[in-house]
């Protein structure tokens, strides 16, 4: 028997992409994206991670600990999470207003991950919303020099093995990992499911949970790790409409001119 | 000022803000208190002369609305920000943004008038947007995604309230009134004697009338005035989408807090509804005055009026303070007596601007305090037009073990009618 696993799980605060598109505004200029009215919240698929998460831990036990890289992070939005039935927090915050990149969040975290020790698995979403680049879970994992299983819909502990259902092009494929195997990293997507409601009684309790704040640059054991990544330029696609009337006696005729059209035009 | 403050962009979708304008206004503030309590001229006695429920909460200057004004304007300007107080967003949501203060600096200020609602509600999304809005609101905007409401209660039972009436269904058919019941009203079951007298009396009066049942959605202002300002704009097209499936010319809704969305806060995020809105009781109004309805049955009951903030004071200057009592004084048998805080002066119940959702001791006291106020004038009946404020009653009520009933004005109507939920035409 196995007491459980301890779990990480890396949670990225994000300006709520649930917001309505017409909050948000591509500053081309200053190479950003700028929002109005919108709420941070964590990143879906890391949600879908911390829900993995909480779903193994509530079937065999352990520890779930929430990891988040950043500054600026809401009380709110940090609450919620570890109300959902998360143990502890551990934030690790960076200095300044330039967002890293992949790459040194995953090396940032990385650090941090190892400073923390004592982890069986670390789960994180497949991308986050707001970036979509997909490459923190995998490189933690290289960085680390351990196994990743991406994008994970389901694990289980059975017979000593973590077993982990994750989905590949075109189906789904079963992994089994010998738990004195671990630690692997997990990427996590939306088959794992919605994360759980905290009721208000929780959110109340997690007012209690154990909250870290370690400073990126102690984690890192030197300066913060530098962008890899420029950007050099920020645009949002032009999109442009127009209304075509079909014309036509009949529906019939209607319809063929409406085919020819489509063929025409490159469609169909 | 009220509303001139805000504008939409070229594409008429995101609130733009001008903050220079409305810090502006601040500076007028010349910390004269008068928005400290009930204007000079109304007040009756000491113990019912505070009107601002912050501030008699918490007694410091920040929660009044001179104080909100001193440190809006320092934080617009950039003097001050979250950094320098934890506390600031604690102090922010602390307020139901009834608008007493407001209204006091309309008749009082000799300057230029402070827009301390307008300029809550933009404090507010700084809140959101740096994330250090209440966490109980985050829940309460993810019921509003997940169920299209704010009690978190399953979209899927949002029309079970008008089961029998004989109200169309506008997903099928087109009705000339659509009418919206809110948030409140369709689930909460202390109340469904109320809505659906709200809902009868039209039905009784002849008027061709659909709801939208299942498919209703709240109308998103909760989320706005707490500083969700991105989420009004798809309640607003949501809304607008119903009443073109209707087909209706006239948008009725028995709760104050839709019609306050509908009428103004709509507006602000360029989307005002193209139909005629009318709260419940200017349409009995109406039939009234046409002699459409008439009260046949004795209501012997002695009431005293709650004005609720979003048809009253927050409507300034289309107040909403004589249409109830025109109605209460024609029904036969009620005897209307006044409490020393009304119309302008009003005491919140409590429960608006997200104070009930994140601070509900404070939204207790609130609604404590003029159920005390109810009490004091004798009254058998607490009688109010908005459901936020009728639930508030009922627990206060219940909390202070009197026992003095709640009422909307609606359920007196249906009572002089005759009764008015069998669907039939009186």
């Amino acid at each position: 028997m196995h007491n459980g696993l301890n779990m990480i799980v890396c949670v990225k605060q994000v300006p709520d992409p649930e917001g309505p598109p017409t909050s948000y505004r591509v500053d081309e200029e200053a190479r950003t994206v700028t929002f109005q009215g919108i709420p941070p919240v964590v990143s879906p698929f890391d949600e879908n991670a911390l829900e993995l998460a909480l779903g193994l831990a509530g079937v065999h036990g352990g520890t779930v600990t929430l990891m988040s890289l950043g500054s600026r992070f809401s009380p709110a939005v940090m609450l919620k999470a570890l109300a959902t039935g998360a143990d502890d927090l551990v934030l690790v915050e960076m200095n300044g207003d330039t967002a890293p990149d992949s790459f040194a969040t995953a090396r940032l975290l990385a650090a941090a991950i190892s400073r923390r020790g004592g982890f069986d698995l670390v789960l994180a979403g497949i991308q986050a919303s707001d970036t979509n680049a997909g490459q923190v879970g995998p490189g933690i994992a290289e960085l680390l020099g351990i196994p990743v299983i991406p994008r994970a819909c389901h694990a289980d502990v059975t017979d000593g093995r973590l077993v982990v259902k994750h989905a590949v092009p075109g189906g789904h494929e079963t992994v089994g990992v010998p738990l004195r195997e671990l630690p692997v990293v997990l990427t996590v997507g939306f088959e794992a499911g919605e994360l759980r409601y905290p009721h208000l009684a929780a959110i109340k309790a997690a007012k209690e949970k154990p909250q870290a704040r370690w400073d990126a640059s102690d984690v890192a054991g030197m300066s913060p790790p530098g962008n890899l990544l420029e950007i050099v330029g920020l645009r949002a696609p032009k999109r442009e409409r127009r209304c075509l009337l079909i014309e036509g006696d009949t529906p019939e005729e209607q319809g063929e001119s409406l085919a020819v059209r489509l063929r025409e035009d490159g469609v169909l | 000022m009220d509303g001139a403050a805000l504008d939409t962009d070229t594409s008429g979708a995101l609130v733009k803000v001008d903050v220079d304008e409305l810090t502006r206004g601040l500076y007028y503030c010349m910390h004269c208190s008068l928005c400290k309590a009930v204007l000079p001229s109304e007040v009756g006695s000491d113990r019912f002369s505070e009107v601002c429920p912050p501030g008699a909460r918490y007694r410091f200057d920040a929660f009044f609305g001179s104080g909100r004004a001193g440190f809006y304007r320092a934080f617009f300007t950039g003097e001050f920000g979250f950094d320098e107080s934890p506390r600031l967003p604690e102090v922010v949501y602390s307020c139901q943004n009834c608008g007493s203060c407001s209204i006091s600096c309309r008749y009082t200020s000799a300057i230029g008038q402070v827009d301390l609602e307008r300029a809550t509600e933009i404090m507010r999304a700084r809140c959101v947007e740096e994330g250090l809005s209440p966490v109980e609101h985050s829940l309460m905007v993810q019921s509003m995604r997940q169920e299209d409401n704010v009690l978190g209660e399953p979209k899927a039972a949002r029309g079970d309230w008008a089961e029998g009436l004989g109200l169309k269904d506008i997903n099928s058919e087109k009705a000339e009134i659509l009418f919206h019941a809110g948030c409140r009203y369709s689930y909460d079951a202390d109340l469904r004697s109320a809505v659906r007298d709200a809902a009868g009396v039209l039905v009784a009066a002849g008027l061709d009338v659909g709801i939208a049942g299942k498919d209703e959605a709240c109308c998103g202002g909760r989320a706005y005035e707490v500083g969700y300002q991105g989420e009004l704009v798809k309640y607003a097209d949501d809304m607008a989408s119903r009443i073109r499936a209707s087909g209706a010319t006239t948008v009725v809704t028995p709760c104050a807090d839709c019609y306050y969305t509908f009428r103004r806060l709509f507006p602000l995020v360029g989307r005002p509804l193209e139909v005629e809105v009318l709260h419940i009781n200017e349409m009995i109004a109406r039939l009234i005055a046409k002699g459409v309805i008439t009260f046949k049955e004795m209501v012997p009951l002695r009431v005293t009026y709650h004005d609720p903030c979003h048809i009253g004071r927050k409507m300034y200057p289309e107040f909403m303070y004589e249409v109830p009592r025109l109605i209460l004084g024609e029904i036969p048998g009620v005897e209307l007596v006044e409490m020393e805080r009304i119309r302008d002066c009003t005491w919140c119940c409590g429960a608006g601007g997200g104070v009930l959702e994140a601070y509900p001791e404070f939204n207790d006291w609130t609604a404590g305090e003029r159920v005390a106020e109810a009490l004091s004038t004798g009254a058998d009946a607490l009688v109010s037009s908005c459901p936020w404020c009728e639930r508030n009653f009922i627990d206060a009520v219940a909390g202070a073990g009197a026992g003095m009933h709640v009422y909307d004005v609606v359920e007196l109507v249906g009572a002089a009618m005759g009764g008015v939920q069998d669907g039939n035409r009186k």
